[in-house]
């Protein structure tokens, strides 16, 4: 696949920067405004098959091994990867990770005083099929407090990184939960200007008859910068 | 043709798994994580330290290089040249900074290459993800030893003349037998020191 013409960001999608509330932004941020340029060669390529790289297939975070199943509400997150004419992303790596049922991360700079679940480690990664399609069978994740001076906690959200077709294409982001009051007070889903922007960052559920007895069906489409150049005719 | 809006970026937050690296992710010279590096070309290490407001250092950043290979190829059908590229050459790393805000890269100098009417001098693209940017940011460095190139790059034109030499790499001697590039990356500073970033 080959990214062909990319149209800049459209308003109020890109998260406002920096961030009311999220004191790490003023220190991070760049103070000079980036430099547009148009995107070239460098910009417009990708590694063929990253997977061959970035070992994939690590579908499952919700059952660590036999008989070790994480402790928490049992999940399904499939969607699709897109570019911006709604096509499919074959191949695409898509990273996922999240805190455990209990808010905490399964990470040594995560020190706060929430469990760990020794049957959670929270992170998996695959590749889309030939229909740009992705699955995950893991847990809902807790909220959890940042610590700042505001008391502000982060929503339940899943953490994705999907590496497509182009270098500019890259993305990071995070899927969040219909319905989560919290979602109203968080300060990073608030940074995205634009209500329909941001209403595209939470999952949609699936009524539970469509999904069975073992899970709740999530499903949730990412759609990565860039359009594909018009296929060949035969 | 039906028309779908961009996904929100988000801020890679503080916690993106250590599991995720492998121990060779940060060499662009393998295809695989055991695959031999690509000896086609001068094997190089690029090395800095990453640092925030007041030059404090950023930990757990996430780095991600991408470039041609030594001949100027990239293995990708919008390189109209494609079949000429390394097939043993990724041209992509993935590095995190260390407690003291240090990433390093192996890889091969990057070749030059004609686009449109002009010609890019070697240069290697980096992405840098972290806590506290909503947004990534995405900067290129060029290498010293090619002022005609470097003077001639539609990129490097682009950058205000005064802040032009922030991305240049500076020669810093070798380290096993590689010669050793360093590239500081200042994400907010003092404008004559920040480093310059792009956007498309
Ligand atoms: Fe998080």
């Amino acid at each position: 696949m080959r990214i062909d013409s990319v149209p800049p960001w459209p308003e109020g999608i890109e998260p406002q920067v920096p961030t009311e509330g999220y004191a790490g932004t003023f220190t991070h941020t760049p103070a000079v405004p980036p430099i547009r340029r148009p995107p070239g060669r460098t910009e417009l390529t990708a590694p063929r098959d990253l997977a061959a790289k970035l070992p994939c297939g690590d579908d499952n975070l919700a059952v660590l091994g036999h008989g070790r199943m994480a402790l928490g509400q049992y999940i399904h997150i499939a969607g699709r990867i897109l570019d911006e004419d709604a096509r499919p992303i074959a191949h695409a790596v898509v990273e996922l990770w999240q805190a455990n049922a209990a808010g905490r991360y399964f990470h040594p700079i995560d020190t706060r005083d929430a469990p760990l679940d020794p049957d959670f480690i929270g992170n998996g990664r695959i590749r889309t099929d030939a229909e740009g399609r992705f699955g995950f069978f893991t847990i809902r994740p807790g909220a959890y407090p940042v610590p700042s001076k505001n008391n502000w906690w982060r929503p339940p959200h899943v953490h994705f990184s999907v590496l497509g077709p182009a270098s500019l294409s890259r993305l990071v982001t995070q899927m969040y939960f219909p319905g989560d009051p919290m979602n109203a007070y968080d300060h990073i889903l608030n940074s995205v200007p634009d209500a329909a922007a941001r209403e595209r960052l939470i999952a949609r559920q699936l009524p539970p008859h469509e999904v069975g007895l073992g899970w709740l069906g999530f499903v949730h489409d990412i759609v990565l910068r860039g359009r594909a150049a018009t296929p060949e005719q035969p | 043709m039906n028309r779908a809006l961009p996904t929100s970026q988000h801020t890679i937050g503080p916690f993106f798994p250590r599991t995720y690296f492998g121990p060779t992710d940060h060499d662009l010279r393998r295809r695989t994580a055991t695959a031999t590096p690509s000896p086609r070309g001068e094997a190089i290490r690029i090395a800095g330290r990453v640092t925030r407001a007041g030059g404090e250092v950023c930990v757990n950043a996430l780095l991600e290089a991408w470039q041609a290979d030594a001949g100027g190829h990239f293995d990708h059908p919008a390189d109209p040249d494609a079949a000429a590229a390394d097939p043993d050459f990724l041209g992509w790393g993935r590095a995190a900074t260390d407690a003291e805000g240090r990433y390093h890269f192996l890889t091969l100098l990057p070749g030059g290459y004609v686009e449109g009417n002009h010609r890019r001098a070697p240069h290697v693209n980096l992405q840098i993800m972290a806590s506290g940017l909503m947004r990534p940011v995405l900067t290129t460095l060029f290498f010293p030893g090619f002022s005609a190139e470097n003077a001639a790059d539609p990129v490097l034109a682009m950058v205000p003349e005064g802040r032009r030499g922030l991305l240049l790499a500076q020669a810093e001697g070798d380290s096993e037998g590689l010669r050793c590039f360093r590239f500081d990356i200042r994400l907010r500073g003092d404008p004559a020191e920040e480093t310059p970033f792009f956007v498309e």
